[in-house]
């Protein structure tokens, strides 16, 4: 069957057996594609960030079909987080089949309206986002935050080529003392995903990105200190996010995000592009109503009303239709349970480049219980550079000091890398508008092997200790 | 011109000829399809490079590279007007002053074909340098200049008679020019880095040409440049510029965002930039405009085109912001993937491989060579949009006017792959001779698809590279990398040239993968392209066409196919069983131990004492020698300058063949000989 069938009929069967919504508190613009909603009664946006309850008195996937919202999974008491798969066959989402159940991560077949679940885990999974391999990726909670994991799709699918240094199976993404919750997967294949600003520290919320294979993490832009939260690839390649009252847009060209002359008022995270010129959003325009789904056209000084409930938050728009692959990530990482970092110049900075010359630097790394363990130190070069071996999955930040020891500058937030990466700093938080100059590296010059950080100072020194006899 | 080499280069066009079938098909072919086959050659794809308007604005002159000719269209509404059929691969023309005649560089040939644009017939074949790859005629009608790019020259020759009467050393790869308005200045870039200290940022230049004197009379050093295109000048003589890459082959390729391998720039220089060049970015954060190659510039000055092979598209260029910009802010710029938001105002998506671009005489529309479509867009200046795409004849229009319903009322598959007119009113005899190799026409149609992945960015993470990147021209890009899976700075392999690579396997400097598949497929995804890739099919049209490439005509061996003395001399000693003192060469130690056969490699590895503190290993891949004089720097990690380098400096204890043995002279010889491989 094909996907524009399956809808059909999964629209028809909804129409006929599912309980309408009161008809009195919708309304739907009928010239609207098909789209899927989550209606709550209450949304708590950001709440995910806290390790808080978004829904914290339960939500349900609506069906937009020409004006009209049916329920989506009727079977289940609660359903939230609608991911389409890129052929329209079937649906990601967070649900609970019973008020007591955690959250969890289903599929739902749109061809024979079966479901089953994808991932079953101890505490709530939410937010699941299909990635392209077969895999997925999704929030799970652990504690009072939630953690990026991923894993297969299931058995009923057909099996992803394997890549044998990418950890195939479940792989947490995300090493932190701190929540990170995904938002988009974007057509390059990188998972955006919400964390605090620092990473692993504070409380901003920010935007970042991280590879599939949980490598390469890094903040979509440097321009730190806004809220932005949310976000949604254009076609164009842009990423249009929230941004307290109003919405920005990431894009490739600028270095810093770009706003977007969006009319005022209170966005929920992320919204649906209908059309280049033609948005869909969730929005209200006080603390004191509900989130409504609008339609808005670029530049339009007004949103109109797509679909509004009485009493309910209507959030995240998702259309209901296939839409395109992104590029799957073939992970280069090692065997390793340890990673390579090569800083090319850390006196560089976005914050100002450092005019005392750094001598050394220290690698602190977080422990199990967020304690911060220094970890030793390696010179750094009279160009800035060093080169060091650190421990895999593991919150780590450099220190850069002086001649004395002395700080010069400490890293705000904490970052991993995974074991077996391999990975490059252009400088000490520089953006990604930064690139390197092209030379060797004055550590490279020196040594190829890597100062060896991946055992705290206190281990390394009785470790020491022990060999020579002492 | 060496015919053999040439043939060998044409083996796949040859095969497709199938003789006999074109006589029975002439009456239906323009003319200049038939002038191909009276010249023994079936019609190959057009390929488009470079474009030029007469000076009346009536005629556009397209140059077909592929197909060897100019075609000359009407400037209005593009429809045919002429073919001129030159000489092999031409890579670059230009018109006389006056328009009445268009000299065409050959590029395999080593020739300038000079063509009467009235008649529009060849009046003269010139020689030129080594691989001539464009010319330009001096406004008084005195010299013709051609930049030569194995002989990294220009050669000066007198306009009327086509005499070679100076060569001016130019940089590494001469390739393209420009003039100045006044036709004082000739501008001139070249392809691959000037010979620079090991592990040290590639440097390239503009050599500067002064018309009258015919002198070059300034070398503008553009530093950590390799790969510099097209050249272009302001129509007020103010500006000029060049589109050039910007390798990142020093450090270790962990990741390709932030410009990990490349980035892509424009150098600025003349009176509206200062005193300095000025290199700035086109590239942006998540999206790189690969491979800038062709430049122009408003008469006006308002905007800029440039072409970028790797990701198809025309940028376009707010002059005067873009000067505002490097006035009012402080450089360098290169490293900089947000600057370009203050100059780059449209990205215009275009064909396969753009290469040259052409303003009309009203400034109204851009056109654009693309080179592996076979096609013209045509771009509105000031929308920025593509208006239309103007498809030039080639292969692919012969083969359907072959198979045209006119010829073939029917078809039936044959068992030998072969289908066969079975209806047509002809009689027995020359049935056969439409018999038509179908397999053949679809290889030329993957060898296309092939070239096309070469040399698109569009499988890179972010676009930021192609195969193309470091292979110019499917060769090669003079350069060493420090690749990542070996570690950071260790292992640093110099690249090779792509041609004629059959029996050459295994392939890295290590050997480690035994074939092109495994070369171009997963570990080109995995640590060079960082990014999905092309599929099995995809792979495999890739692998064909690169398999496919053949041996660039060799400039050293006499037409004859003998030697010279000296090469003989060379001959000998690369054969020699004793050495000079007439002890005896162990059977491994000599020259052609392990540089046998006819690709010059035994496809073996061995320690030949070169390894370094950061390799691995000390046994290497031995390189098959083909074309071996044009590829230098040499050794596995590019260490040795020159050949001469590999045994005076890299063979102390006669570890790679004996030669410490050998007089300067004998070295002189052994290398004339190495260049005829």
């Amino acid at each position: 069957m094909n996907p524009i069938s399956s809808k059909v009929l999964l629209c028809a069967a909804m129409l006929s057996c599912t309980m309408w919504l009161g008809v009195s508190s919708v309304s739907a613009r009928a010239s609207t594609p098909d789209f899927i909603v989550t209606a709550a009664p209450v949304y708590k946006p950001l709440a995910e960030l806290r390790g808080g309850e978004r829904f914290p008195e339960g939500a349900q996937l609506l069906l937009v079909h020409e004006g009209k919202a049916t329920l989506l999974v009727p079977d289940f008491v609660a359903s939230a987080d609608a991911d389409l798969s890129y052929d329209g066959k079937s649906l990601l989402f967070a649900g609970k089949r019973t008020s007591g159940d955690r959250w969890q991560i289903w599929e739902l077949n749109l061809a024979n309206h079966s479901v089953r679940r994808v991932v079953s885990t101890a505490t709530d999974a939410e937010r699941p986002l299909h990635l392209p391999g077969g895999r997925l990726v999704w929030a799970e909670r652990t504690g009072q935050m939630f953690e990026l994991d991923s894993t297969d799709n299931g058995p009923s699918r057909k099996p992803a080529p394997r890549n044998p240094t990418a950890d195939p199976g479940p792989l947490l993404f995300t090493h932190l003392q701190g929540s990170a919750f995904p938002v988009a997967v974007l057509r390059d294949g990188r998972i955006l995903f919400e964390a605090g600003y620092p990473l692993g520290s504070g409380s901003i919320p920010e935007l970042y990105l991280v590879y599939a294979d949980g490598s390469g993490v890094e903040s979509v832009r440097c321009d730190h200190g806004r809220a932005r939260w949310g976000g949604t690839q254009l076609e164009s390649g842009d990423t249009v996010f929230t941004h307290g009252n109003s919405l920005a847009r990431f894009t490739s060209a600028q270095a810093n995000e770009v706003p977007v002359a969006a009319p005022r008022g209170e966005y929920a995270g992320s919204m649906a592009e209908i059309a280049p010129d033609l948005w869909l959003m969730s929005a209200r325009t006080g603390a004191e109503k509900h989130y409504t789904i609008r339609a808005w056209k670029p530049g339009d000084r007004a949103m109109q009303t797509v679909l509004a409930e009485h009493g309910r938050d209507l959030v995240e728009p998702v259309l209901f239709a296939p839409h395109a692959r992104p590029n799957r990530h073939p992970s280069g990482l090692h065997p390793w349970d340890y990673a390579n970092l090569l800083a090319f110049d850390s006196r560089l900075s976005r914050a100002g480049d450092l005019k005392a010359a750094p001598a050394s630097v220290r690698l602190e790394m977080q422990d199990q219980s967020g304690k911060t363990v220094a970890m030793g130190t390696a010179p750094v070069e009279k160009d800035g550079s060093f080169f060091v071996k650190v421990p895999g999955d593991r919150p780590l930040r450099f220190v850069l000091l002086d001649k004395n020891g002395a700080v010069l500058r400490r890293e705000r937030g904490w970052f991993w890398a995974r074991g077996g990466e391999q990975r490059i700093c252009v400088g000490c938080h520089t953006g990604p508008e930064r690139s390197t100059e092209n030379r060797v590296p004055e550590v490279l010059l020196r040594s190829t092997t890597p100062v060896d950080l991946t055992v705290p100072m206190k281990s390394a020194a009785q470790h020491r200790a022990g060999k020579e006899g002492n | 011109m060496n015919q053999r080499v040439v043939n060998r280069g044409w083996r796949w066009a040859g095969s497709i000829a199938v003789g006999v079938t074109v006589m029975m098909l002439v009456a239906l072919l323009p003319k200049t399809t038939m002038a191909a086959y009276n010249a023994g050659e079936l019609l190959n794809y057009a390929s488009p490079v470079e474009m030029l308007y007469s000076p009346d604005g009536a005629r556009l002159y397209v140059l077909a590279s592929q197909s060897n000719e100019v075609r000359i269209l009407n400037a209005t509404n593009f429809t045919p007007i002429g073919t001129v059929v030159v000489g092999h691969v031409p890579r670059g023309f230009a018109l006389s002053a006056d328009g009445s005649r268009l000299y065409v560089a050959n590029s395999w040939d080593d020739t300038v074909s000079v063509i009467n644009t009235r008649s529009l017939s060849v009046v003269a074949t010139w020689h030129a340098g080594m691989e001539p790859q464009s010319v330009l005629a001096d406004p008084a009608g005195k010299y013709v200049f051609v930049a030569n790019r194995i002989s990294s020259d220009v050669a000066v020759l007198d306009a009327r008679t086509g005499m070679e009467l100076k060569r001016l050393v130019a940089g590494r790869g001469a390739s393209y020019m420009a003039m100045s308005p006044d036709g004082k200045r000739i501008y001139v870039t070249h392809v691959y880095p000037n010979p620079g200290p090991e592990r040290t940022p590639p440097e390239s230049e503009i050599t500067v040409i002064d018309v009258a004197r015919v002198q070059v009379v300034d070398r503008i050093p553009l530093p950590s440049v390799a790969g510099v295109f097209h050249v272009t000048v302001s129509s007020d003589g103010r500006l000029m510029v060049a589109a050039e890459l910007h390798p990142k082959n020093l450090v270790p390729l962990a990741h390709l965002e932030h410009g990990g391998a490349f980035v892509d720039t424009l150098t600025l220089f003349g009176s509206d930039v200062g005193a300095k060049p000025v290199e700035i970015p086109l590239d942006e954060i998540e999206h790189y405009a690969a491979r800038p190659f062709g430049v122009a510039i408003t008469s006006d000055k308002s905007r800029m085109f440039v072409s970028c092979g790797g990701s198809e598209e025309v940028l376009v260029i707010d002059l005067p912001r873009l000067l505002h910009f490097i006035h009012t802010h402080r450089g360098p710029f290169a490293e900089n993937l947000g600057a370009s938001a203050n100059y780059v105002i449209a990205h215009i998506p275009v064909g396969h491989d753009p290469r040259g671009v052409a303003i009309t005489p009203d400034a109204r529309r851009l056109l654009v060579a693309n080179r592996l479509d076979d096609r013209i867009s045509v771009i509105d200046t000031h929308s920025s949009r593509v208006l239309t795409t103007i498809p030039l004849s080639g292969s692919e229009q012969l083969w359907s006017l072959q198979f045209s319903d006119r010829i073939f009322s029917a078809v039936n598959d044959q068992p030998n792959g072969k289908r066969q007119c079975s209806q047509c009113h002809i009689d027995e005899q020359h049935r056969n001779a439409f018999t038509m190799d179908f397999s053949t026409r679809k290889r030329i149609q993957a060898l296309r698809r092939g070239e096309q992945i070469f040399y698109t960015s569009r499988y890179s993470f972010q676009g930021q590279l192609a195969c193309a990147n470091c292979h110019f021209d499917s060769t090669f890009d003079g350069l060493e990398w420090d690749l990542e899976p070996d570690g950071f700075g260790r292992n640093i392999v110099d690249n090779r040239l792509l041609e004629d690579l059959r029996d050459t396997a295994p392939y890295k400097w290590n050997g480690g993968n035994p074939d092109i598949p495994t070369e171009c497929g997963p570990r080109t995804e995995k640590y060079f392209w960082r990014s999905e890739i092309y599929d099995d099919t995809k792979l495999a049209d890739l692998v064909g066409y690169i398999l496919s490439l053949p041996a660039r005509p060799n400039r050293w061996r006499l037409a004859s196919g003998a030697l010279t003395p000296a090469q003989e001399r060379g001959k000998a000693i690369f054969t020699r069983t004793r050495d000079s003192f007439g002890y005896p060469i162990p059977q491994a130690n000599r020259c052609n131990y392990c540089h046998s056969g006819p690709m010059g490699t035994d496809q073996k590895s061995f320690d030949v004492g070169t390894r370094r503190a950061t390799d691995d290993t000390g046994r290497f891949d031995t390189p098959q020698l083909t074309n071996i004089a044009l590829t230098a720097p040499y050794l596995h990690d590019g260490s040795a300058r020159s050949l001469e380098e590999i045994w005076t400096l890299y063979n102390p204890q006669d570890k790679h063949g004996r030669t410490n043995d050998l007089t300067k002279d004998q070295l002189n010889d052994l290398v004339e000989y190495l260049r005829t491989r």
